[in-house]
């Protein structure tokens, strides 16, 4: 019975506690002064530290944090300061919902840096509601049409356009007589699925023949199974949409089979990790980066360097810190028009023509019916076990790609 | 046994009392009343986290009912309250009124966790659970690959539930219409425990058996608690779609038929009551976790890294120990915290 009494005094203790902070976290009112405004401008940020997708989920979050050292360290936004507030979503909708309203409605932010699909797609309607920019890392084509997405933006193309611009990329040094083989291979998930449909449309009008498709799921240990079909078929170039670990599979089970093929993977699916991953089998194989790699030569690297003291940082670093720059870029056009809100920054957002990330990413313009930051990807080649640029591939920006 | 010190029944009806003595009423009443002015007291985050509490209460208690009160094991109940969200989705986008629309995802989820109850007849304790796991892997697949039924990959894309031009727009608003479903939810199980189908149900789960010769009919009764429990599930998943205004795949993985197991277990099989206290630990644990990460992070920024990854460790801990040292879940503890007061200050 003691131990009963010592729950039940514990549970009265808590519940009076939590009454308490119920009842008193409502007001927290900053000092508004007829002076400059100096008050930091509030960001939140839902990122996967923990979950399915936290390995690429914290060096982001770094980039995001370190893209805030820089801005502030170049004295900030008008003079006041970012506040990043870093929260963990762990890839869990119903915690991304409950952190957001927390963020937006006390800590009043003006802005979200957001990250996984899951979270991002769940707050498409809440951010128009609350008119609150988020700038995420999901890439998703249907985030780029404002007439469903509004207050939705990223820096990097969406999925759809890396894989067509790939795509573009091996039809125009394709040299041989007959039309190129394609295969595509992506794990039966939302996040791979998406740009598969308009990717096999583009790459019929290229004149590609589509000989086959392979489901190879994210947490896949082996491959074999699914490629021995697709090995019957020869293709001359492969697609991977997924993860670096399902791309390292899908790798390391072609080279045991002896396919001979060209593969080339999406964002997420190569980094720095893969050739730690799949080792040799990695090499020969290309990828879509949406931002340069460490220790590129471009002129926004230096500052990069200087901030992680030559520490190398993998390309999602990179692309955290560019969705900073993009953020701080267009509240300071918010700031000259008047005051820093989620709308103005969005307005901003939409004004941004060609603007350069420090060639830490192809340029980026927003647009108020078109939400695509650019038709561009940067295509890198695994060499000797090292990530080389290889080209910026460009498409024309034709409307009905929008949202597909 | 529930009710006060001197509190006797004379009759059946009388022992089936929802709330048998007038302090009950008077508790509940109170109860109420302070839900209800909840909105206006508290910050929007903390509505909206009374929303995601309000949902999950019906979420478990549809479980509860099915698994804790019937026995009937499911892993497939985050798939079943999906089936709501994207019925109650596709209802609202093709201008069905959402009261209707609602009840008309309750009623497809009802349909479709009828059809995978079938099993149930042959099925038993572990096969049944590995047959609902299917039932959520098929209807994974379903979600994802339903062409314009359910938008494949983008999903569906939802407005605010509203009626009769009233436009349930803010967290406010959404409190009380799922404050509502909430309520009648618990009502309706509390209804149900207390006719012959709750007895039957009682009886399927204590040894089937014995059930089948005392009369019930099991096939008919199993397939009648996958019905019910679906269709309260499918209420469930059509707010979640109106609440977020966005329904795609991955919200109703295995991860979320867990939860919704864990809500019950650590509540209390088989009570209305272990349902809702089972709902709001499993809502309001990960707030807490995250207070104290962020709390803990502001004094030791190297730990909060650290704290972070321990999060889903702590939740795995929590249910462990629940299921050592609270078997019957937080409904008994409360029985047991009643009964210490009602004795109060004599110990025995």
């Amino acid at each position: 019975m003691r131990v009963g009494k010592i729950i039940t005094a514990v549970c009265i203790v808590i519940l009076a506690g939590m009454m308490l902070v119920g009842c008193g976290g409502e007001e927290k009112k900053p000092a508004e002064t007829a002076k400059k405004d100096t008050s930091p401008i509030k960001v939140g940020g839902l990122i996967d530290l923990s979950g399915p997708t936290s390995s690429v989920g914290v060096p982001y979050a770094a980039g995001l944090r370190d893209g805030v050292k820089y801005v502030n360290g170049e004295g900030g936004v008008d003079g006041r300061m970012i506040e990043l507030d870093v929260q963990d979503t762990a890839y869990k909708v119903q915690q991304g919902l409950s952190l957001y309203k927390k963020m937006v409605n006390t800590d009043k932010v003006v802005c979200i840096q957001g990250y996984g699909s899951a979270v991002t797609e769940a707050l498409v309607r809440n951010l128009a509601k609350d008119k609150i920019p988020d700038i995420s890392a999901s890439y998703s084509a249907h985030l780029t049409d404002p007439k469903k997405a509004p207050y939705n933006f990223f820096i990097a193309a969406d999925y759809t356009t890396q894989l067509r611009a790939a795509l573009k990329y091996f039809r125009d040094t394709w040299k041989e007589e007959r039309a190129p083989k394609l295969a595509f291979i992506y794990p039966d998930h939302p996040y791979g699925l998406a740009p598969i449909p308009g990717g096999k449309e583009y790459a019929k009008e290229l004149g590609y023949e589509i000989v086959g498709d392979a489901n190879v799921s994210l947490k896949a240990i082996d491959a074999t199974t699914e490629l021995l079909p697709l090995k019957k078929l020869e293709p001359d170039f492969c697609w991977i949409g997924g993860t670096t670990p399902s791309t390292s599979v899908i790798l390391k089970s072609a080279k045991n089979i002896g396919m001979d093929t060209v593969f080339f993977t999406d964002i997420w699916g190569t980094d720095e990790t893969l050739v730690k991953l799949a080792g040799d089998d990695a090499n020969g194989s290309y990828s879509n980066q949406a931002a340069a790699v460490y220790g590129a030569d471009v002129p926004g690297m230096k500052a990069i360097e200087k901030l992680t003291e030559g520490k190398p940082q993998m390309s999602h670093y990179t692309r955290g810190f560019v969705s900073i720059l993009v953020m701080a870029e267009s509240m300071k056009r918010a700031a000259q028009n008047g005051p820093i809100t989620g709308e103005s920054i969005k307005i901003a957002l939409e004004s941004l023509r060609d603007y350069d990330p420090m060639g830490l990413a192809p340029a980026i313009s927003y647009f108020p019916d078109d939400h695509r930051p650019n038709m561009a990807v940067f295509l890198y080649k695994i060499e000797n076990g090292k990530m080389t640029f290889v080209k910026e591939e460009n498409l024309e920006r034709r409307a009905e790609w929008l949202g597909h | 046994m529930q009710g006060k010190c001197g509190l006797f029944f004379t009759s059946y009806p009388g022992e089936a009392q929802l709330f048998p003595s007038g302090f009950q009423k008077l508790m509940i009443g109170l109860f109420l009343l302070v839900l209800l002015a909840a909105p206006a007291v508290l910050n929007v985050y903390l509505t909206s986290v009374m929303n995601l509490i309000f949902i999950a209460v019906i979420g478990a208690v549809s479980l509860n009912l099915l698994t804790g009160v019937c026995g009937q094991i499911s892993l497939g109940h985050g798939a079943f309250i999906g089936v709501g969200a994207y019925a109650a989705g596709q209802c609202t986008l093709h201008g069905v009124p959402f009261p209707l629309a609602i009840l008309t995802a309750g009623a497809v989820t009802a349909l479709v966790g009828m059809v995978f109850g079938v099993p149930s007849l042959r099925l038993k304790g572990i096969y049944l659970a590995i047959a609902t796991l299917a039932a959520q892997l098929v209807l994974e697949y379903v979600f994802l690959h339903g062409g314009e039924l359910t938008g494949g990959s983008n999903g569906l894309l939802l407005d605010s539930p509203s009626l009769f031009g009233f436009s349930f727009d803010t967290d406010a608003r959404m409190y009380y219409l799922l404050f509502f479903f909430a309520a009648a939810s618990l009502l309706m199980v509390s209804n149900i425990m207390r006719t012959k189908f709750g007895r039957a149900f009682v009886s399927i789960r204590d040894f089937y058996l014995s059930a089948e010769i005392v009369g019930v009919n099991l096939f008919q009764y199993k397939l009648a608690a996958f019905g019910l429990s679906s269709f309260l599930a499918g209420v469930a998943g059509g707010l979640w779609a109106h609440y977020t205004g966005y329904v795609s795949a991955e919200q109703f993985n295995i991860g979320l038929s867990i939860s919704y197991l864990a809500m019950i277990i650590i509540g209390g099989l088989g009570s209305v009551l272990g349902s809702v206290f089972g709902a709001v630990f499993i809502t309001v644990l990960p707030e807490v976790l995250n207070v104290l990460a962020n709390g803990l992070g502001a004094y030791m920024p190297e730990i909060s890294q650290h704290i972070v990854a321990l999060r889903e460790g702590v939740f795995g801990l929590v249910l462990i120990l629940f299921l050592i040292y609270e078997p019957e879940g937080l409904a008994h503890r409360w029985r047991l915290v009643k009964a210490y007061w009602k004795l109060y200050p004599f110990a025995h």
